[in-house]
């Protein structure tokens, strides 16, 4: 069971990123557990200068920009 | 009845005015240059100067820059501003960022200087890069202890090291040279290479119903839809539609529809540059050297884009479309109801209240500014119709430094990350800093030489900088008590 957490405030960015992770979890088969997080505090708890952050298993794995299926895919199966 | 359909008739003329050819030729290159910038400018490599060792000379205008080359929206703008205060340079450097990226980004000049002209785009660059960091720099001064206690904190965020990659470099540059071939009146663009005629026989009544459709009064300063003008937008309404289809999923790669798109904007933007003139035996095409200009800077722009990697390209064409989205749409709309809005204002009231550039009308126009919250962008087209409407240019421009500076949501937003004595202090000294630019932009409008200016902004700095000191000293000679 992996625990995937979405940094960012809800901008347009941050809800196409949690719908890529979905994704990227239900076609790898992988269980995860989805977390919003929108506090910013909590945000500048990781080392990130731009949002939307995927955070897989409290550790960040990129932020700014969308990853593909693919390299989604690779960061759950690590 | 009679009013409402004038009311609307307002929307559509001004939203007709600025779907013009002028303001394409500008606006869409800068979507795509403020795309590559979030894209393909690595943050690292501005933000290396901005960890906590660096240098006062260094940090500031490193802030500066990261507000204008990295920050076209909250998505960067949030934890950047929270980065550098926390785990960075500190509160000065932070709030410069935070202060000069509104006025500083693409989008924003190169709509102001489109809409509002180049001289006032210039005004509020070089005013917003001065006030921002003297801002920045007091805040740093009256909080000095704040920063003191980050230095704990790790800085390791800003210790990466990067530099942007030759095709990125070539891509922007030759982006800045179709905006720049776009909107530059100067000759050889100007001027008309060739002329040749279309046999269109109902082009002229096409004109006359554009007309009848959205009527305009010319005394005010309004334009009508041009034949032109209709062809822009219909032209912008396909891409609307065929990048729903090719850009809603570039991250996963291209597809038919992608380049169809991006044919569309290749054509949009030669439209515009060619001059189109409806007569009696049909359509007289002038081709300018504007035409030919961006033809050449859009092969430069292909040439450079071919050799950026995928992933490059498509994160870059990704980030152009989300601002389409983010920003277009609500500019449209924006428009639309500023042309509503400015049949219902008589032009006497904005005389009275900032006809003049004195104080009062210069704190009206930040007070208005302060309370008003206006999408991006928003804020140059409401600009637009006060200037219209009999506003002198000094409050105009003290309006246009508090207005994206200053909205309930930023305010709230600084505060989370700050606290609220420090948001206070800030807010207070943007509204003072926005006034005095106002008065000296407004002193120089009205054509008072730049030594009375000099003297006027050295006055301000001092007495600012004299009530700072006096305050500091009575906190210090409390805290010894």
């Amino acid at each position: 069971m992996k625990t995937v957490k979405i940094l960012g405030s809800g901008c347009a960015n941050c809800r196409k990123l949690e719908a890529a992770a979905r994704e990227a979890a239900s076609s790898a088969g992988v269980e995860a557990d989805f977390v919003k997080v929108s506090d910013l505090k909590a945000i500048m708890a990781y080392d990130l200068l731009a949002t939307p952050g995927l955070v897989i298993d409290d550790k960040l794995v990129s932020s700014g920009r969308i990853p593909t299926q693919a390299e989604i895919r690779q960061w759950l199966a690590g | 009845m009679d009013s409402f359909l004038r009311l609307m008739n307002g929307g559509a003329g001004n939203l007709a005015a600025y779907l013009a050819a002028h303001v394409l030729l500008c606006l869409l290159p800068a979507f795509f240059i403020a795309g590559a910038m979030t894209a393909l400018i690595p943050k690292a490599s501005i933000t290396r100067w901005l960890g906590r060792s660096a240098p006062c000379r260094v940090s500031y205008p490193a802030a500066a820059a990261a507000g204008s080359l990295l920050a076209v929206c909250s998505c960067t703008i949030v934890p950047l501003f929270a980065g550098i205060y926390k785990k960075g340079a500190g509160l000065g450097p932070a709030i410069t960022f935070l202060f000069f990226a509104p006025a500083g980004n693409i989008l924003a000049l190169a709509y102001t200087g489109s809409i509002l002209g180049a001289e006032f785009a210039l005004a509020r660059l070089v005013l917003c890069l001065l006030f921002g960091m003297g801002i920045g720099m007091l805040m740093a001064v009256l909080f000095w202890r704040d920063d003191a206690s980050h230095d704990a904190q790790t800085d390791a965020l800003f210790s990466v090291q990067a530099s942007i990659g030759p095709a990125a470099t070539g891509v922007l540059l030759s982006l800045v040279a179709v905006l720049i071939a776009g909107t530059l009146k100067l000759w050889p663009l100007t001027a008309t290479v060739g002329t040749f005629n279309l046999p269109i026989p109902w082009v002229e009544a096409w004109q006359a119903t554009l007309f009848e459709w959205v009527p305009f009064d010319a005394a005010q300063g309004e334009e009508g839809v041009s034949v032109q003008g209709s062809l822009l937008i219909v032209l912008l309404l396909l891409i609307g539609l065929t990048a729903w289809q090719g850009l809603e999923d570039i991250v996963e790669g291209a597809n038919r529809w992608t380049w169809v798109a991006l044919g569309l904007t290749v054509a949009t933007l030669l439209v515009a540059a060619i001059k189109l003139t409806p007569g009696a035996d049909g359509l007289e095409v002038a081709l300018t050297g504007r035409a030919l200009a961006v033809g050449l800077a859009l092969w430069a722009v292909l040439h450079q884009a071919r050799r950026l990697d995928a992933d490059a390209w498509r994160a870059w064409l990704w980030e152009v479309w989300r601002f389409v989205k983010q920003i277009f749409v609500l500019l449209v709309a924006g428009v639309f109801v500023v042309g509503v809005v400015r049949q219902l204002i008589q032009p006497q009231w904005i005389h009275d209240l900032a006809g003049r550039n004195d104080l009062l009308a210069n704190a009206v126009a930040v007070v208005f500014g302060v309370f008003m919250y206006f999408p991006t962008l928003v804020e140059v087209p409401v600009a637009h119709m006060f200037l219209d409407l009999g506003m002198h240019r000094g409050p105009l421009l003290a309006y246009l430094m508090a207005d994206p500076e200053l909205s309930l949501q930023s305010i709230l937003m600084v505060a989370s990350v700050i606290g609220r004595p420090k948001t206070f202090a800030y807010v207070g000294l943007v509204a003072a800093f926005s006034i005095a630019a106002g008065l000296m932009y407004g002193a120089w409008v009205d054509g008072v030489g730049g030594v009375w200016i000099a003297i006027g902004l050295a006055a301000f700095v001092g007495s600012l900088v004299a009530l700072l000191g006096w305050l500091l000293g009575r906190r210090q000679a409390l805290a010894h008590a």
